[in-house]
């Protein structure tokens, strides 16, 4: 079976695991403790199951016995406690160690104070007990992603270009800018996938895995946002995934103008996104109420902000703007998404906002967003977990925002996302979540836009595709390939 | 003739020299941060001081050129920041890629430019002549994104001649090798035509006619030996350019050569691959022109004396 992405992998080293697509190959030969299903349910991985005590600070792991990586070496107890330790070794300079920073003991490792952590321990062959700081509920979601993926304690050596691990593919080749080809993992522990090879392409031009999938060359294509109407003439299976996501506009609420709560409420109702999601995105998208996804929340949050310019101007004359704001927005020249940012600029013009456009590629965009310089830019975030806290403390939780994002900070909602993390998944927890989406669709600190869809063609010859929103969740374990007619 | 080209490389040390100079400056003139190309979208303020302090990029700007001179001076290009494997073995595993291409692309660019170019100059002003020109033309001005496109479109996709794009067989190198080479054959036949007609004025073309000489052999052995000089020119920095990569026709046809790895580089500031690449390409360039410059004295026996001095 042959896929395409657009850019190569980082390598195989899951503690740099910090991009989508390296996250999505480590997924595929690695496997970690816990894992996410297709219906974005924690399912037992290594661990065959787990629990938490009454504190929620104490996770106890049952280990399965029958792991072989891809060597034939059994993985044991201690390739899961080296491989933690490894991700928060000073030495190896992991950009991922806030996966495993909460566990007891973790920050004196990373400082040099201890030579090892004191919060996990080695109950016997086939437990491990891990112990946390204080109760953290998005801990064990947080072990099922790439960088927290156990490691063959005998390869580590090469994981920049060679992967060490058990999961369901292992890799053969990796021609760098070229392919990537995995055969199946016959003595895989789970029930091994069902197609012979997983290729993955590198192709960089979205016409070109285009003209790869049309002449079957690919076997399922992600079909890029521009080219919706072109394969709608084309009698080919077509999934629709609602992606876990968020596209958005950041402005910077630290200083003026967009301190300003009402010129934020006022950029939020001046914006048809109805209109752009149906004409420029050809409806591949979902009005956002809020920052959270509906899919990771108990009850419907109302629109807050429908299309109303004439309460925009009233909100602009309050504020004292009247016609003369003028602004910048930032943005990445590789988003693809220039027409869109063009559809909002006229929307603002029309209520008396004049925004221009400064587009630079994504490395100075980033660069200029984390040093707090955009007044506005356009960004999304994509969910690490399925979990309505990974759209709330990355984006709003003072701290994060003030140093990395659009320097938002407000104490009662850092105090209910904060509550949020150390309660169990129970109805408490998912009516906060409720309640500092509300807060934050209050706040404005954001223009929310939508969440976005991807729509997946496959070949006629290809059965039991079932992509998932959860990016580490597609494992390609199910899908057969019948000879093409 | 040794000490010939000796010179000539002894002459490329500056050359060089600059190319790092001026590679280095612009890398951190430009804005932007590698440090941001490798954290993700969740870090802590921890992690970036600790990263930027393991890759020297606080240090003064003197201190870390020097190091890098050093290094280079040692045969040490570096570690990828985003990868970290070594840049040197990141340009070995992709200059064969490149270089199949580029010869691939020259042996078209060749075959098609001399021809078309010999063929257009026999009947000058013919229906011929002009129909070559007319292409010729069409070869110089049309975009190499596009034409790549159009053949993927019509020979990959429409005909299904040839696959559409990738790596591996010749079947996949002939589509990006015509690509990049169209534009040099075009040029070619241009230049190989005006200079064949200026050659054909001359008076020993004259004379070998007069001797009874047939048409052909005038062609072939009096004039278009005289044409070689401009023709190697171009074939030699077109050649050095191939060499160094072709960003757009690697990226259309998926083709995994120094063109895509330089300009990945370049998006994430990886800054050591970006100046081994750039210092790769500018060697190139240099052992192009010190080749073509020894080709002058192999087909103009004039140049062999001057340089020799008598």
């Amino acid at each position: 079976m042959t896929i395409a992405y657009a850019a190569d992998i980082r390598g195989f080293d899951p503690a740099f695991a910090t991009d989508l697509r390296t996250g999505k190959i480590i997924s595929l030969v690695y496997d970690n403790l816990v894992r996410f299903d297709a219906d974005m349910n924690l399912a037992p991985a290594i661990a065959h199951n787990w629990s938490v005590n009454n504190t929620g600070r104490i996770y106890t792991f049952n280990i399965r016995n029958n792991v072989r990586f891809h060597d034939g070496t059994s993985l044991t107890i201690n390739d899961i406690t080296k491989s933690f330790h490894r991700i928060l070794d000073p030495k190896i300079s992991s950009p991922q160690t806030w996966l495993l920073e909460r566990i007891a003991g973790a920050k004196d490792f990373m400082t040099g104070k201890a030579d090892h952590v004191r919060g996990l321990q080695i109950a016997n062959d086939s437990s491990l007990v891990v112990e946390l700081d204080e109760a953290f509920a998005p801990f064990i979601q947080y072990l099922a992603m790439p960088a927290a993926a156990i490691i063959n304690s005998n390869g580590i050596e090469s994981l920049s270009t060679v992967p060490a691990g058990s999961g369901p593919w292992r890799l053969e080749t990796w021609a760098r800018d070229g392919e990537l080809l995995f055969s199946r993992n016959k003595d895989y522990w789970d029930t091994p996938p069902i197609t012979d090879n997983l290729r993955i392409r590198i192709l960089s031009e979205v016409m070109t895995q285009s003209a790869e999938f049309e002449t079957g060359s690919l076997d399922i294509l992600e079909v890029p946002q521009g080219e919706i109407e072109y394969w709608r003439q084309y009698n080919y299976d077509q999934l629709e995934v609602e992606e876990l996501n968020i596209w958005y506009i950041g402005m910077n609420c630290s200083r003026p103008p967009f301190d300003d709560l009402r010129l934020r409420q006022a950029m939020n109702y001046s914006i048809d996104r109805e209109k752009i999601i149906h004409i420029l995105l050809n409806g591949s998208a979902a009005l956002a109420s809020g920052p959270v996804p509906p899919q990771l929340l108990s009850e419907v949050t109302e629109l807050r902000y429908e299309y109303n310019p004439s309460r925009a101007i009233q909100l602009l004359k309050e504020a004292g703007f009247g016609n003369s704001l003028q602004t910048e927005i930032y943005v990445a020249g590789g988003s693809g998404m220039f027409h869109v940012l063009e559809a909002l600029q006229s929307d603002w013009a029309a209520v008396g906002i004049t925004v221009e456009i400064k587009r630079s590629d994504w490395n100075v965009f980033k660069t200029a967003v984390r040093e707090g310089k955009p007044d506005l830019y356009y960004l999304d975030w994509f969910a690490d977990y399925p979990d309505g806290e990974n759209f709330l403390y990355p984006l709003f939780y003072s701290t994060e925002s003030m140093k990395n994002r659009n320097r938002f900070s407000d104490p009662d909602i850092d105090a209910i996302i904060i509550e949020i993390q150390g309660l169990p998944n129970n109805a408490k927890r998912q009516r906060l979540i409720a309640d500092a989406n509300k807060l934050i669709v209050d706040a404005a600190p954001w223009v929310f836009l939508w969440h976005s869809k991807t729509i997946y063609l496959t070949q006629q010859w290809i059965k039991g595709f079932q992509p998932s929103p959860i990016f580490n969740a597609n494992r390609y374990m199910n899908i057969s390939k019948m000879a093409p007619e | 003739m040794i000490q010939y080209f000796l010179k000539r490389l002894l002459q490329a040390i500056p050359v060089l020299l600059g190319v790092i100079i001026i590679t280095f400056v612009l890398m951190y003139i430009i804005p932007g941060d590698p440090v941001v190309s490798m954290v993700g979208e969740r870090y802590s303020e921890e992690t970036v001081q600790r990263l930027r302090q393991e890759l020297h990029l606080d240090d003064p700007l003197p201190l870390q050129f020097l190091r890098y001179v050093g290094n280079v001076l040692q045969g040490n290009f570096g570690n990828s920041f985003i990868t970290g494997e070594p840049v040197a073995a990141l340009i070995i595993e992709k200059f064969p890629n490149t270089m199949m291409l580029a010869i691939t692309a020259m042996f078209f660019a060749i075959l098609i430019g001399l021809t078309a170019g010999i063929m257009s100059s026999v009947h000058p002003g013919s229906f011929m002549d002009r129909g070559i020109m007319v292409l010729a033309l069409a070869g110089i001005s049309a975009p190499v994104f596009w034409v790549g496109l159009i053949l993927v479109l019509v020979v990959g996709v429409m005909l299904q001649w040839l696959p559409p794009t990738g790596f591996g067989g010749i079947e996949y190198l002939i589509l990006p090798a015509l690509t990049l080479g169209l534009r040099s054959a075009a040029y070619l036949a241009r230049l190989t035509r005006a200079t064949m007609l200026e050659v054909l004025s001359h008076d020993y073309i004259r004379t070998a006619r007069s001797k009874g000489l047939p048409e052909w052999k005038v062609f072939i052995k009096h004039a278009f030996p005289n044409t070689l000089i401009p023709v190697i020119t171009i074939i030699g920095t077109d050649f050095g350019s191939y060499l160094s990569g072709a960003v757009l026709t690697e990226s259309i046809f998926g083709w995994p050569g120094i063109g895509r790895l330089a300009l990945e580089a370049i998006m994430k500031r990886d800054f050591p691959v970006i100046q081994g690449t750039v210092l790769f390409m500018a060697i190139m360039f240099v052992l192009m022109n010190v080749l073509v410059d020894l080709l002058y004295g192999v087909v103009d026996p004039r140049i062999r004396l001057e340089r020799s001095g008598k």
